[in-house]
């Protein structure tokens, strides 16, 4: 309880001074202007969202192995976040791609990736939801918990290469070169929000566990 | 009895059962010709469009008719049995993926042959190479099928749960064979893409048996 109480309020903290050094302390860019203090959000957002289905694949595996429940309320919550900080990604890179690109949305392979990942981990929590048995549905979650990670790098590399034999990438990760006081801020982002997102895995965490606590009494 | 003999006895009550009714070949080939009537009218049957539409088509088809290789064991409640009769659940695996890359390859080699005909695209020349990517995708859209089928087979709702599951997932395998179809009608170089195919191919057929087992637990 203790370390979840300092978890919680180093998040704020670090949300706080990722916020201030994001909007204020932080340059503008010379070719975007303001509109840059939009990637301190969507870059931890994604970041975020990848390491919850990284820790959601982990997770599935452990549980169809040692059928733990604690590893499937892990897998579970971290599905959630997942899913939630996609779409958030999502929404952050669109605001971001009107004023920058021209355009709320763009077939770049990062952006239909992405897309099609909020789709089959919300497919995850559909399956789960929909089952007749708790223990099923988390046995069912897992393994798209398992096949889903398993095909983001060919989803990624399919993707990529549909496009680019026809047009090359409009947006790609080297064309924005950052400016070292611009790092510190984004660092200084993916921190906060890694933190947060600890917090709510741990707070979704022991949720499940009580509502797995709740049904079986 | 062996693996071998238990998958293919499994694969061949599938097709028994499917050649007596012919209910899920009917439903999946009309559901294909739809969309590629539909498509080729809406935006037009450009020879350039062919394999896109195919692909999409049979994207489609898939959906509707991969649910139907676990349901026949769900209505006549033959499933327990199913499971019952010894020896390991991947052989059940293996006869149903088999059943099913069948019933899929009876479909594409439709297709193929409308697309010739609507689309004004030369299947005949290329006969050999537009069969052979079309059963690297297959193989793919298969192994993941009959999982999938397998899963969506205890969940409410499952003919709303499989496109949501198998569209997204078996998404490289639709465009690997786009790219592919049209290059091989095109005469154009493959690229990386039978590599991305066979890669998808590969992982899922090591993984998809091992998590079919789990899947078909009792709770």
């Amino acid at each position: 309880m203790r370390t979840q109480t300092a978890l919680g309020a180093a998040a704020v903290l670090l949300l706080a001074a990722a916020a201030y050094v994001g909007l204020f302390a932080s340059p503008p860019d010379a070719f975007q202007g303001e509109y840059v203090r939009i990637m301190y959000a969507h870059v931890p957002n994604a970041w975020v969202a990848y390491l919850a289905f990284a820790i959601t694949f982990a997770s599935s595996a452990l549980y169809l192995w040692k059928r733990r429940s604690g590893y499937d309320h892990v897998a579970h919550s971290a599905t959630e976040l997942g899913v939630l900080f996609t779409g958030l990604a999502l929404a952050t890179g669109s605001m971001w791609g009107r004023p920058v690109w021209g355009t709320w949305w763009t077939w770049d392979a990062r952006l239909v990736t992405t897309a099609i990942l909020f789709l089959i981990y919300s497919g995850a929590l559909l399956v789960r939801g929909l089952s007749d048995d708790p223990q099923r549905g988390a046995r069912l979650a897992a393994v798209i918990g398992i096949i889903g990670f398993l095909d983001i790098p060919v989803i990624h590399y399919s993707v990529t290469w549909f496009r680019t034999l026809h047009q090359p990438a409009s947006i790609g990760p080297g064309s924005l070169k950052i400016a070292p006081p611009m790092l510190l801020a984004l660092l200084l982002s993916l921190l906060a929000f890694t933190v947060l997102f600890a917090y709510l895995l741990r707070l979704r965490t022991s949720l499940a566990r009580l509502e797995a606590g709740a049904e079986l009494s | 009895m062996n693996g071998l003999l238990r998958a293919a006895a499994v694969a061949r009550k599938d097709l028994l059962v499917e050649w007596r009714g012919r209910q899920t070949t009917t439903a999946t080939g009309m559901v294909a010709l739809l969309m590629i009537l539909l498509l080729g009218f809406v935006i037009g049957s450009e020879p350039g469009r062919a394999a896109a539409v195919l692909w999409v088509a049979l994207g489609f088809a898939a959906v509707v008719g991969i649910p139907r290789i676990t349901q026949s064991e769900v209505e006549q409640q033959a499933l327990e049995t199913l499971l019952l009769y010894p020896g390991s659940r991947e052989h059940l695996y293996w006869g149903k993926s088999v059943a099913l890359l069948i019933m899929l390859a009876a479909l594409l080699v439709a297709l193929l042959l409308l697309l010739g005909l609507l689309f004004s695209v030369d299947v005949w020349s290329h006969w050999g190479a537009l069969l052979g990517v079309g059963m690297l995708g297959i193989v793919g859209l298969s192994a993941i099928g009959t999982l999938l089928a397998a899963l969506v087979l205890h969940v409410r709702g499952r003919e709303l749960l499989m496109p949501l599951l198998l569209l997204p997932l078996a998404l490289p395998v639709v465009l690997g064979c786009v790219r592919l179809t049209e290059a091989v009608l095109a005469d154009t170089p493959a690229g990386l893409w039978p590599v991305v195919l066979v890669a998808f191919d590969l992982v899922y057929l090591l993984v998809c048996p091992i998590l079919f087992e789990v899947v078909m637990e009792e709770v």
